[in-house]
């Protein structure tokens, strides 16, 4: 049956029939004791300065939370790596809601167990949980690694991960050289991405340690020739192919440590496998040999780069998600610098066709106000490509902004990059609130353009400002991440979905005087 | 109050006859297992709309959860706000309960809601905070209810948690009020949330027939409502699972009658319809009733022809839980598919039975979760079509499987007999779309012969 013969109304439709409109009304009557006349000012009031003000000074509760919590991030880590299954200790509500978490973002199941603690284990410690987990998981799931990650529960009853995984050794439940990970990731400290960091160290300290191989770092020879390359918490599978693109341009041998594009980006073949692509577990060790680290997410992998620096003794190039033209620059420099070799010309004619691009649009973008809703480090990107096309960051939030990078707090690096440019000179950087907060500021101090993840939806949405969906989670639209927003063709990207929303609205804003074709 | 302990729901009985099996089954470590108790305790109360819900925990349990459920709201969206503690190292050593209290300070006088719930979660139950004490100063100091709900994740599954929540209904909310005099009093439904609008299908049916609604519980339910859900006349339990303890708890307190059933599928829809007509005890309304249903099946009989034909001897497994699990298959009998597998794992006893008395002797039942065992038995059986829910959708889409969403995240209404025609036509659309044709044949260059014959 090719068309719709049936006339069933949907509940948008139904409700705008005169007797729902009136039921509603007649419903009116227990939901609040107050008058519409009441409603309206409340509405109003909700909107203003004053009330802003209170929002601001609100200390004890979140009110529509932009963070997830540690062990998210520590089960999309350990999904970069070949044949690795998290492995959650807890009880099993926290993993149901990572894997519909990351599954509902991108479109594709994630393979995760937990140990499913109850009370009991809440009273005599989460051991048997853990042994017993580790044997059915592996059984079941045939991993060739486990990373495992606490959450609160067993953090508060204070579980000791190494011991446990050393008595489920001892009583051959695995062997001795099976390996297995693990990072303590409590919900009650850090976030998503500070969870997504214990776990890459985690791993790649504990794959480099049982090999036993010294680091060398830039010794050249067999092992030494590669770079690692570090994306972070990386809600798009794009901006990796985007990363292996621009170091097959500069024909470098290369190590992404962590890339779970594969596993959230494979093909319909009609076979479903539970692992896909992956780091190779034996690279990890080898990596300690490397020409040196780029990291794409300083303020995310902030233990990893200490760990990389440190016991690996490496050269370490950190910056924040290279969006726009200059952040992109800045990649290619570190590239350059790490491997010693020039930037390609491919990359050079691409960056002029994408200035281009942003030159045909900028009577568009010039003086549009933004309010930016992110983490850190996408949003020292988003700012950076904001200020060089002329549009001006206004608010800007960062829940988990709360983290520093040798010493620099995210926060007093965005304001001194905003206050490098005119552009910049009107915004205020917000760590440590929430998007109810956001909301106060867009009701109070409207501008052109929200771009968040779809969380934001309901505060744009109430302050009639549109929303680009950029950033971590993307629920509510299809194939966002699958569109590179790194490098100079995630330039190009961000840039059509920014002016062409913006085209929309006026268009959508048009009744006729300014209704035109051409644009 | 301790968090109630799953044993002791275990030797409680449920519904009329007690069940054999333990109730809500323990997850196994190391296997893929769904949502816990908190989660199940907030599937049964976020859908009362107008009310504040309040997590009392570290960020993990809102942050990774607010707002990603579709129960629909036809008024107020206060339940949308993601509310949390937020609660961070140093309120783990130093407690908690400050935070709370001024939290719920801060809701009460910033948004006025009738009522806060608020959630105990794993690690607020582990530090041991009195919760209850908190809330019930809090309640004496704002003037309204605030009502604690002790289901952290760690009790058990989400079943459980439903009905840790029917629980803190029965202990704080049903019977404190009264309904206006000249409220029509009729049938709470019990364990529907409306899920894409479901809920409103079911009351507009409910209404042709001159049924009223005295409370919703919970779906697009306001908070007042269920405070004299006492005086129904009637409790239609439509989540067996779920909140059956809450009904009997209402027979026995309030002398209400109860029944199990379900909406999905024409005929338990139209056996539902005349339960209640039944149980109201009114003849009048039993003979609309009879009418009603009466025009209804035999205008979506007619409805359904095209569909019949495309769908007959179409093959189906279904993956899901609680009542669904063998009331949909009812739905799908209609429609002339045949279930060659379904899922049990969550089911009762009772449940079990239910299926058993609808489908034939070649079912096979899926005990167990795990994404490679429903695959194994849509290939062993030959399936066309998987109906399951949103964390096995895009399993299925790996495997090339068509496939319906049936849980909490689905858009589409099934209830009533309009359902069962957006069924249909799902069902047809699912398996007709071009895509399946597409993805199963190679590449043109991968295909045997001659280039000019491909
Ligand atoms: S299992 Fe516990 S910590 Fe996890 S989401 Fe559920 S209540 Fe929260």
């Amino acid at each position: 049956m090719s068309k719709d013969e049936l006339n069933i109304k949907d509940n948008t439709s139904l409700f705008k029939e005169e007797r729902y409109v009136q039921q509603r009304e007649n419903k009116k009557q227990f939901e609040a004791p107050c008058s519409e006349q009441e409603t309206a000012e409340a509405l109003a009031y909700s909107k203003s300065a004053e009330y802003m003000e209170k929002n601001f000074n609100r200390q004890n509760v979140v009110i529509n939370p932009h963070k997830a919590c540690q062990p998210l991030g520590s089960v999309m880590a350990a999904l970069g790596f070949e044949k690795t299954l998290p492995f959650v200790h807890g009880s099993q509500g926290c993993n149901a809601y990572f894997r519909s978490h990351l599954s509902r973002h991108f479109k594709e199941p994630t393979p995760s167990v937990s140990t499913s603690m109850t009370e009991d284990a809440a009273v005599f410690g989460g051991m048997n949980n853990l042994i017993d987990g580790l044997e059915n998981s592996v059984a079941l799931y045939k991993p060739e690694m486990v990373a495992i990650c606490t959450t609160c529960m067993a953090e508060v009853i204070g579980d000791d991960l190494n011991s446990f995984i050393g008595n489920a050794r001892i009583k051959g439940v695995i062997s001795e050289e099976y390996p297995v990970a693990y990072c303590n990731t409590p919900s009650f400290v850090g976030s998503h991405i500070t969870g997504y960091d214990a776990m890459i160290k985690g791993i790649i300290s504990y794959l480099y340690t049982r090999s036993g191989i010294e680091s060398k770092p830039g010794s050249g020879a067999e092992s030494g020739e590669k770079l690692n390359v570090l994306l972070g918490f990386e809600p798009y599978t794009g901006n990796f192919a985007e990363m292996r693109k621009i170091l097959g341009a500069f024909d470098t041998q290369y190590t992404l440590l962590g890339d779970h594009s594969g596993n959230y980006d494979s093909p319909a073949t009609g076979e479903y496998e539970y692992y896909y692509g992956g780091t190779k577990l034996e690279d990890v060790p080898q990596a300690a040999n490397a020409l040196g680290t780029l990291s794409l997410q300083k303020y995310t992998l902030k233990k990893t780069q200490e760990y990389i620096s440190g016991t690996w003794n490496q050269q370490i190039t950190a910056l924040s998600t290279p969006l726009g033209i200059k952040g992109t620059d800045k990649l290619l420099e570190a590239v350059s610098e790490l491997t010693g070799l020039p930037v390609p010309a491919s990359l050079s004619e691409e960056r002029g066709r994408v200035v281009d691009a942003l030159m045909d649009s900028h009577p568009y973008l010039h003086g549009k106000r933004v309010a930016l809703v992110g983490d850190p480090d996408l949003l020292i990107g988003l700012i950076g490509f904001c200020l060089e096309t002329g549009m001006e960051p206004v608010h800007i939030i960062c829940s988990n902004g709360d983290v520093d990078y040798n010493e620099v707090k995210f926060k007093d690096e965005a304001e001194a990059l905003l206050a490098s440019s005119p552009y910049g000179s009107e915004a205020a950087v917000h760590v440590g609130k929430d998007l109810w907060h956001m909301r106060s500021l867009l009701l109070n101090d409207s501008v052109d353009l929200a771009i968040g993840s779809s969380h934001l939806k309901f505060a744009a949405k109430d302050a009639e400002v549109p929303l680009v969906r950029i950033g971590f989670p993307i629920f509510d639209r299809h194939h966002m991440h699958r569109y590179p927003i790194i490098g100079y063709q995630g330039t190009l990207n961000l840039l059509s979905l920014i002016v062409n929303t913006i085209l929309q609205q006026l268009d959508d804003n048009n009744s006729g005087f300014n209704f035109e074709l051409v644009r | 109050m301790d968090p109630v302990r799953q044993d002791e729901f275990d030797s409680e009985a449920c519904g009329s006859i007690a069940p054999k099996a333990k109730p809500c089954p323990r997850p196994k470590p190391g296997e893929a297992a769904g949502g816990c108790s908190f989660d199940g305790a907030q599937i049964t109360l976020l859908p009362i709309m107008d009310a504040a819900h309040l997590v009392h925990g570290p960020i993990a349990c809102a942050g990774n959860s607010w707002e990603s459920r579709g129960t629909l709201s036809s008024g107020p969206s206060l339940s949308q706000y993601g509310f949390a503690t937020d609660l961070t190292d140093s309120d783990i050593i130093f407690g908690g309960e400050k935070k709370l209290k001024e939290s719920i300070d801060y809701i009460a006088g910033r948004f006025a809601p009738p009522a806060i719930f608020v959630y105990s979660t794993c690690v607020t139950a582990l530090t041991g905070e009195d919760m209850d004490a908190v809330c019930k100063t809090a309640a004496e100091r704002i003037g309204i209810p605030v009502i604690p709900v002790n289901s952290p994740g760690f009790v058990g599954s989400k079943n459980l948690g439903n009905r840790l929540a029917g629980d803190a209904l029965l202990q704080y909310v049903i019977g404190t009020g009264e309904p206006e005099p000249g409220t029509p009093l009729g049938v709470n439904l019990i364990g529907e949330y409306n899920i894409a609008g479901e809920m409103w299908d079911i009351e507009k049916l409910m209404n042709s027939a001159g049924i009223s609604v005295t409370s919703r519980i919970t779906g697009d339910a306001r908070y007042k409502e269920i405070t004299w859900a006492h005086r129904a006349k009637v409790n239609m339990v439509v989540c067996s699972r779920a909140l059956l303890g809450l009904a009997r708890e209402m027979e026995s307190r309030y002398g209400i009658p109860y029944f199990e059933g379900s909406f999905y599928g024409a005929k338990e829809t139209t056996y539902s319809l005349r339960q209640m007509a039944y149980l109201m005890n009114d003849r009048e309304m039993e003979r609309r009733v009879d009418r009603l249903t009466e025009r209804e099946e035999a205008r979506l009989s007619q409805d359904l022809r095209p569909y019949r034909k495309l769908l007959k001897g179409k093959r189906a497994v279904l993956y899901t839980g609680g009542v669904k699990s063998w009331s949909v298959i009812s739905a799908l009998k209609e429609l002339g598919v045949q279930v060659v597998g379904v899922g049990t794992n969550k089911s009762t006893e009772d449940d079990v039975r239910r299926i058993a008395d609808r489908v034939g002797d070649d079912t096979e039942y899926i005990p167990e979760g795990g994404a490679s065992r429903i695959l194994k038995t849509v290939k062993e059986r030959k399936a066309d079509i998987m109906i399951a829910g949103g964390r096995n959708m895009y399993v299925a889409m790996k495997e090339q499987i068509p496939f319906i969403d049936i849980n909490q995240e689905r858009h589409k209404a099934y209830a009533g007999y309009e359902g069962v025609l957006r069924l249909a036509k799902e069902l047809t659309y699912s398996l007709a779309n071009p895509v399946w044709k597409l993805a199963a044949s190679p590449a043109p260059w991968d295909r045997e012969g001659p280039a000019y014959e491909r």
